[in-house]
C-alpha cells in the first residue's frame, strides 16, 4: 500500500512536471538564474582569495648583514632561519650579487652609476631574503631573530616598510570579507524570495486541481506529496542546469582571470571540481528545502476546502 | 439515510443561510431540492460533504454523525458520497480515464481493480470510446457524464448533484437526468439540487422546496413550486 502510494506520487509528480512543461521550464530557469548569482559570488570569493595570496607571495623580509660578516656566520644564520617553522625559504644575496642587481635596476640612471664609480668600492651590504608562509608569520620570524646565535651580524631589516602595507592589506581583506558576507546575505535573501514566489505561482495555477482532488476524497498528504516531489525535481533540474551552464562559463573565464595571476595561482575549474559535492550538493539541498517549504505553504493554502 | 436535524448555519456578521432546517432522505430515494438562488441549497450540499461547518443542529449520514467531523475524516466522507457540480470539475491535464481512475487511486485501489472498474463506469455513462481523451477534447455534456462516472467508482450509496445541468443545453440536460435516473434504479440515493423547473417537473419524484434556509414544502411526487 505504502509502495503503491509512493509509486503513484512519483508518477503524478513526473506527469505534472512534463504536462506543465513551460511552467516547469520557467520555474527551473528562475532557479538557474538565482544559482548563477550565488556561484558568481563564489567565483568573486575565490578570485579575491587568489589576489591576496598573490600579493602575500610577493612580500618578503630582507635582513641586511654587516659588510664585514664572514661567510661562515652568514651560513649559520641562514640555517637557523631555515629551521624556523614559519619560514618557507631563505635566499642569500652576496655583496657582489646585490651590486649587480643594483646596477641592473639603475642602468638607465647615469647619475647613480657615476656615483658608484666615484665611490670606488661596493657600498652595498649582503642580505638574507626570508619568505614565510603567511602574513602574520613575519611578525613571529622577527620576534625569533633575537634568539638566533648569529643575530649580531644583522645590521638592519626592511620589514617595517612592509608592516604598514601588510596591516592595511589585512584591514582591507577583513573589510572585503565583511562586505562579501553582507552581499551574500542580501543575495541569499533575494534568491530565497524569488524562488519561493516562483514555486508559489506554479502552485497557484494548480489551485483548481487541488480543490478537485479534495472533493474526490484525496487526503491532504496524497495531494501534497506530488507537489513536494515536484519541488525536489525543480531543485534537481535547477542544479543540473547550473552545472551544465557554469562549467563552460568558468572554462571561458579562466584564461582572462589567469592572465592577472601567476601560473597556478588561480585554478577556478579545479576549485569547482575539488569542491563539487560541497558546492552543488549544498545548493541542491538548500534549493530543495526552499522549494519544499514554499510548496507546503502554497498547497496548504488551497487545502482548506 | 440522511438526516438534517434543526440545522442552522450563520455566516458572519449574522446571515442565516440555513435556519432550523430539518429533513430526512431515505435509502434509494430520488429527491430534488429546489429553491431560488441564495436560499441555502449550496450551503446544504457543502455541509453534507464537510466543506462547511454548521452553527447549530445535527447532520447524520447512515449511523455516522458528521456534525463535528474531524478534518482527517473528511476524505473518507467524500469517498462515500458521489458529488457532481455544475462546473464539471475535471483535472484538465489528465485524460478522462486518468480523471476517473484518480478517484480510485486516492483510496489506494490496486491497478487491477482500476482497470476492471473504470471501463465499466465509462460504459455506464456511454463514453467508453472517448476515455483516453483530455477534458478539453469532449463536449460539456460529455464532461459532466465523466464527472458522474468519477463519482460512481467508489460505488457510493449517495450521489449528490448540485446544478448538474446548469451549464448544459436542454438535450444534454435531459441525457444527464436520464443517466441519474438509471443510476437511481441501480439503488443509489440521488439528491438533485436544482432550480431548473422543467427538469423537476418531468421527474415526478420527491421535491423539497427551500426558502429562507428552511423547508417550506416536501411533496412525494412534487412539482417546482416557486
Amino acid at each position: 500500500m505504502v509502495i503503491l502510494s509512493f509509486i503513484r506520487i512519483v508518477k503524478f509528480a513526473f506527469q505534472d512536471f512534463f504536462r506543465n512543461f513551460w511552467l516547469s521550464l520557467i520555474t527551473i530557469t528562475i532557479l538557474i538564474l538565482s544559482l548563477f548569482s550565488i556561484n558568481f559570488l563564489i567565483i568573486v570569493g575565490v578570485v579575491s582569495q587568489a589576489a591576496i595570496a598573490s600579493v602575500e607571495s610577493k612580500i618578503d623580509l630582507s635582513l641586511y648583514l654587516a659588510t664585514d660578516a664572514n661567510e661562515e656566520d652568514i651560513g649559520v644564520l641562514k640555517n637557523e632561519l631555515t629551521l624556523l617553522p614559519e619560514v618557507t625559504g631563505v635566499e642569500y644575496i652576496s655583496k657582489a650579487q646585490a651590486l649587480e642587481a643594483f646596477q641592473f635596476k639603475h642602468k638607465d640612471d647615469s647619475e647613480i652609476i657615476e656615483s658608484l664609480r666615484e665611490l670606488g668600492n661596493n657600498p652595498l651590504n649582503p642580505s638574507l631574503v626570508v619568505s614565510a608562509r603567511k602574513l602574520p608569520d613575519y611578525e613571529k620570524v622577527i620576534a625569533s631573530l633575537d634568539n638566533l646565535s648569529k643575530n649580531n651580524i644583522i645590521e638592519s631589516r626592511d620589514f617595517d616598510d612592509h608592516k604598514s602595507l601588510l596591516t592595511s592589506m589585512q584591514n582591507i581583506t577583513y573589510k572585503a570579507q565583511q562586505v562579501a558576507i553582507l552581499i551574500s546575505i542580501i543575495f541569499g535573501a533575494i534568491t530565497i524570495l524569488v524562488v519561493f514566489n516562483a514555486i508559489r505561482i506554479a502552485i497557484y495555477t494548480h489551485q483548481k486541481e487541488i480543490r478537485i482532488m479534495k472533493l474526490v476524497g484525496a487526503s491532504n498528504w496524497f495531494i501534497r506529496a506530488p507537489f513536494l516531489a515536484e519541488a525536489i525535481l525543480y531543485a534537481f533540474g535547477g542544479v543540473l542546469g547550473i552545472i551544465l551552464i557554469f562549467y563552460p562559463f568558468v572554462h571561458l573565464l579562466q584564461p582572462y582571470l589567469g592572465a592577472f595571476f601567476e601560473a597556478g595561482n588561480l585554478q577556478l575549474v579545479g576549485y569547482f571540481q575539488d569542491n563539487f559535492i560541497k558546492i552543488f550538493g549544498i545548493q541542491f539541498l538548500i534549493a530543495a528545502i526552499i522549494n519544499i517549504v514554499a510548496s507546503l505553504l502554497a498547497v496548504g493554502k488551497y487545502l482548506k476546502v | 439515510m440522511i438526516t438534517f436535524e434543526n440545522v442552522t448555519k450563520i455566516y458572519p456578521p449574522n446571515i442565516k443561510a440555513l435556519n432550523n432546517l430539518s429533513l430526512f432522505i431515505g435509502p434509494g430515494e430520488f429527491v430534488s431540492i429546489v429553491g431560488q438562488s441564495g436560499t441555502g441549497k449550496t450551503t446544504m450540499v457543502k455541509a453534507l460533504i464537510g466543506e462547511e461547518r454548521i452553527s447549530q443542529g445535527k447532520i447524520i449520514l447512515g449511523d455516522w454523525d458528521i456534525t463535528h467531523i474531524k478534518q482527517r475524516e473528511i476524505p473518507y466522507l467524500r469517498r462515500q458520497i458521489g458529488v457532481v457540480f455544475q462546473d464539471f470539475k475535471l483535472l484538465p491535464k489528465k485524460t478522462l480515464f486518468e480523471n476517473v481512475s484518480f478517484a480510485m487511486q486516492v483510496c489506494g485501489h490496486v491497478p487491477s481493480q482500476i482497470k476492471a472498474i473504470v471501463p465499466q463506469v465509462f460504459k455506464l455513462v456511454g463514453l467508453e470510446h472517448k476515455m483516453h481523451r483530455y477534458p478539453s477534447e469532449v463536449s460539456g455534456g460529455e464532461q459532466q457524464r465523466v464527472v458522474i462516472a468519477r463519482s460512481l467508482v467508489h460505488r457510493p450509496k449517495i450521489l449528490l448533484a448540485d446544478e448538474p445541468t446548469g451549464n448544459l443545453d436542454s438535450i444534454n440536460a435531459a441525457d444527464i437526468i436520464s443517466l441519474l435516473e438509471r443510476i437511481n434504479r441501480l439503488g443509489t440515493t440521488i439528491i438533485l439540487v436544482t432550480h431548473n423547473k422543467e427538469v423537476v417537473n418531468s421527474l415526478r419524484r420527491r421535491v423539497i422546496t427551500i426558502d429562507g434556509g428552511r423547508v417550506i414544502s416536501d411533496q412525494k411526487k412534487g412539482k417546482y413550486l416557486l
